[in-house]
């Protein structure tokens, strides 16, 4: 049966891994932030442009049923 | 990455990804409630009418027969226009339609599927053999409007197309048959 367990060239890795952990945490911090702001940018946007068509174009053009 | 850090990051990621769900779900819950609110307001809605006539007794008689075609307004001011799409014209050609006033368009095909639009309004619909396509609508500007097919019907497609024209109240005048046409103007 196989057992889940790190490989030993995983854990190598995380041996030889010199980054600075305070540096990565001040990075985890702010990278999701931009991503998150972009991401919702752009689809603040997209509502936005849908809502214009569907307010001032859309309905303006009359009733249909 | 130490198990600590590893452990805050991932909360962090999870409660930035429920953080964007409950956004999403508040931007469809929106949209939504904007389109069901200017349904039951507005009365705007899609058409969804069901109706079958049949396609090869479509001239002969009924509804669709040559003189009943065009704009008629019925005794009690409902005013309806019937129009048949065939390969490659509209019957009639010109269909004049009164402004700012309820109407029906009613349409049925004796061959292939067709699909109609009316620029600058919201009417919009498939014509499709065997059924009847119908519409309810309220022009809100007045003048020549183009109608071309839009269901690619076959060679002829391209040149499938018909006028209407919006008229204001004082020149939408049936005569006693509540009859309009195009050269009544």
């Amino acid at each position: 049966m196989a057992v889940d367990q790190p490989l030993a060239a995983d854990n190598s890795f995380e041996e030889h891994d010199d980054i600075d952990e305070a540096a990565l945490a001040a990075v985890l911090r702010i990278v999701p932030l931009g991503a998150a702001m972009l991401a919702g940018s752009a689809v603040a946007l997209a509502v936005l442009g849908y809502l214009a068509i569907y307010l001032f174009v859309f309905l303006p053009r009359g009733v249909v049923g | 990455m130490s198990e600590g850090l590893q452990q805050t990051h991932e909360r962090r990621v999870l409660g930035t990804e429920l953080l964007w769900a409950f956004g999403v779900g508040v931007l469809v819950t929106a949209t939504l409630s904007l389109i069901v609110f200017t349904a039951l307001t507005r009365g705007i809605n899609p058409p969804s009418n069901v109706e079958r006539v049949d396609p090869k007794t479509l001239h002969l008689s009924g509804e669709f027969a040559e003189q009943n075609l065009g704009t008629v307004v019925a005794a009690d001011g409902i005013v309806t226009a019937r129009i048949i799409a065939t390969q490659f014209m509209f019957a009639p050609h010109c269909i004049a339609l009164p402004q700012g006033q309820p109407v029906t368009l009613r349409f049925a095909s004796p061959d292939v599927i067709h699909g109609i639009l009316i620029t600058g309004t919201n009417v919009n619909t498939m014509v499709v053999p065997g059924y009847v396509a119908q519409v309810h609508t309220e022009f809100t500007r007045g003048g020549e409007l183009l109608m071309p097919c839009h269901e690619y019907c076959g060679l002829g497609h391209s040149e499938m197309w018909a006028n209407v024209q919006v008229l204001s109240a004082g020149e939408f005048k049936p005569d006693r048959d509540g009859r309009l046409t195009c050269a009544q103007r």
